[in-house]
């Protein structure tokens, strides 16, 4: 039952990276690798979060870990530079939930201005939610950044012709 | 070896270059590796200075001491990752083959003029995507068709408003309004509702800009990187406001 | 449920007559646009769409319906397809010029609001608690239907907001056992399949990203697979009929 749930987790994690990827128009030989790699990372970060117990920004930061080495790897089969392909397959780990909790508890932080105690609740519930949802988006933005950090010359060259 | 190539060809070549890079979400770093290494190529230092809607570049003769100074304007263009991974590997390809610069130019008009993914394969995939984030988010079968049908009715309306040259700060509120009222509709049924509104707007978060932006500033861009990430944040006040307008609806229902 | 029922009866019986003339001006407008197509007679059909929308939208939903929860939702939903016909008038999109491909269907489409009655009484119902000719699923089929028999150009933001109102109907008919709106849920997809691949896939004569085959097989299966749901959410139906 737990490997049902993890490949249903990647394969919806890779179906919505596909989406989402092909708004930003990418070269066409370039979805499957991204497919590869969202489903990877996101079945990577539901593991430690489901099984590990691991926060979500920590998770998320692994997860993004795994999708930049991934890029990396292969970024030179694919002959594309790594945020084409890592971009598109960090998105579905994108915390929506907090950030749509941020928006709603800030619209009823504004109806609750008269009710101190509403007000409190709201206010707690916003910063939460913003701090997780910021904190998040920063860790999956460098997490799948640094391994172009760890191996520059790499990363610059992934779309040089060997010869 | 044959005759180099003409400082000014280069370096009108270059800046237009640099500045389509830019223009079509490529982070900075690359701009000016990429726009370096055309230089190098022909034999010029390209020295480059990079803004959010300017850039200033200069080519530097070693030989003969001459100059090219040029200052382009960058052009908001949709986002193509196909211009991006192609014109790093003409870059490549000016750097390893020595092309000519006339080859060079040829191969770059053949990636702006080759199509862009066709609207309607965006439009499904999107709404497909927009489904299966629903359901990494614990929604139901029912809340994934009504995601479904709900972006594909918001995207559309998105292609259509940005295809009319509409300002993209209302296309965003309104495509986020009509998207999230759509899903709202679920509220009629018992399904996991709630999830169905919050996902229904993801497919308008703006996720180059916001990664990119990290990107830049990681790698000390920092102006440019702040410019992204602030671009990205009107974005996202955007979504929300259109969200907002759907949420004052019915609040009520979801406390 | 009850609710549900209660709506529609006291809604039928304190407003017929204005339903009768809206049928008959309907009928007029679509016959005269079929025999004799004017610019005139254009703005007509619109300014009729217009009207009609926003009937459902304030007397409908917001009058007669406020009974049900969530009726703003609704209320919105068709002020926001009235305002889509509005710009549509101003900016002259749709002309409701014939193609003449899809007469058939058109008319099948077309004659559809007049059988959600027939179908509640064959049901055993009787009035005014049956469906009506002027109801917001009798509307998108008419709709559906009008824009199909004058195909050549077509508002495909409204189709699409008209499909996912049919989908809801779909959904509706499962949790609350109104099987007439599978009617409307059968006649949209095909209606669907035909207007998104016109829209967007014929006549293509450039190279496209990706082929135009695999965006057909695309359309193709995402039509076959809500088929499929309705097939099987019809099978729950019935048998939960027989049992």
């Amino acid at each position: 039952m737990i490997v049902v749930d993890i490949l249903s987790d990647a394969l919806f994690a890779a179906l919505a990276g596909v989406g989402f990827g092909a708004i930003s128009d990418p070269p066409m030989r370039a979805f499957r690798f991204i497919a590869v790699l969202a489903a990877v990372g996101h079945a990577c970060r539901y593991c430690l979060m489901t099984y590990a117990g691991i926060d979500i920004s920590t998770a998320s930061f692994i997860g993004a870990l795994s999708i930049g080495f991934g890029a990396l790897w292969l970024g030179k089969s694919a002959r594309t530079p790594m945020t084409v392909l890592y971009i598109p397959a960090l998105l579905p780990m994108i915390p929506g939930k907090y950030a749509y909790n941020m928006v709603f508890s800030q619209i009823m932080f504004l109806q609750n201005l008269g009710n101190a105690v509403e007000r409190t609740r709201y206010m707690e519930m916003f910063f939460s939610n913003a701090m997780v949802t910021c904190t998040v988006v920063f860790m999956l933005a460098v997490g799948a950044t640094l391994p172009m950090f760890i191996f520059p010359a790499r990363a610059a060259s992934l779309t040089r012709v060997k010869y | 070896m044959e005759e180099k190539a003409r400082l000014s060809d280069v370096g009108e070549f270059i800046s237009e270059y640099s500045a389509h890079m830019m223009g079509c979400g490529v982070h900075t770093s690359r701009v000016i590796r990429s726009a370096r290494r055309i230089g190098v190529a022909y034999g010029y230092d390209v020295k480059i200075s990079v803004f959010q809607r300017t850039i200033i570049l200069t080519l530097f003769d070693r030989e003969t001491h001459e100059h090219f100074n040029d200052v382009v304007e960058v052009q908001p263009l949709p986002i193509s990752f196909e211009h991006n991974a192609r014109l790093s590997a003409l870059s490549w390809k000016a750097f390893d083959e020595h092309l000519p610069l006339s080859a060079v130019k040829e191969e770059y008009q053949r990636v702006l003029e080759s199509p862009a993914i066709h609207p309607f394969f965006v439009l499904m995939m999107v709404g497909i995507a927009n489904a299966s984030f629903c359901r990494l988010f614990g929604g139901d079968w029912l809340s994934m068709g009504i995601v479904f049908s709900s972006t594909v009715c918001g995207m559309f309306l998105r292609q259509k408003m940005t295809g009319a040259g509409i300002n993209n700060y209302i296309v965003f509120v309104v495509s986020a309004f009509i998207a999230s009222l759509c899903a709202s509709a679920s509220l009629i049924f018992d399904t996991t509702s709630e999830t169905a509104i919050t996902t229904s707007v993801l497919f308008l978060v703006p996720g180059v800009p916001l990664i990119n932006g990290v990107i830049d500033i990681l790698e000390g861009h920092v102006m440019t990187g702040v410019s992204r990430l602030v671009q990205a944040g009107l974005l996202i006040i955007c979504i929300a406001i259109g969200l907002s307008f759907t949420l004052l609806l019915v609040k009520d229902s979801l406390l | 449920m009850e609710t549900f029922w209660k709506t529609i009866a006291s809604y039928n019986s304190s407003t017929w007559i204005c339903q009768i003339v809206i049928v008959l001006v309907a009928v007029i407008l679509t016959v005269w646009l079929l025999r004799k197509r004017s610019r005139a007679i254009v703005v007509g059909m619109k300014l009729f769409l217009i009207a009609l929308y926003v009937w459902i939208a304030l007397v409908y939903y917001y009058v007669y319906c406020s009974e049900r929860s969530y009726n703003s939702i609704m209320v919105i939903f068709w002020l926001v397809l009235a305002v889509s016909w509005l710009w549509d008038m101003v900016s002259g999109y749709t002309t409701f010029e014939r193609d003449g491909r899809y007469t058939k269907l058109a008319l099948v489409l077309l004659c559809m609001p007049f059988l959600y009655p027939v179908a509640s009484i064959l049901r055993g119902m009787s009035f005014p608690a049956i469906t009506s000719p002027v109801m917001p699923c009798s509307v998108v089929v008419f709709t559906i239907g009008l824009q199909l028999m004058f195909s050549r150009k077509v508002n495909l933001f409204i189709v699409l907001l008209l499909c996912h109102w049919s989908m809801i109907g779909l959904s509706k008919t499962l949790f609350y056992n109104i099987p007439e709106d599978y009617i409307m849920t059968m006649a949209s997809v095909p209606a669907v399949y035909l207007f998104v691949r016109d829209y967007f896939l014929s006549g293509i004569h450039t190279m496209t990203k990706p082929q135009v085959k695999y965006m057909r097989w695309l359309l193709a299966a995402l039509c076959v697979g809500v088929c499929l749901i309705l097939v099987w959410t019809l099978y729950l139906e019935f048998a939960r009929g027989i049992l």
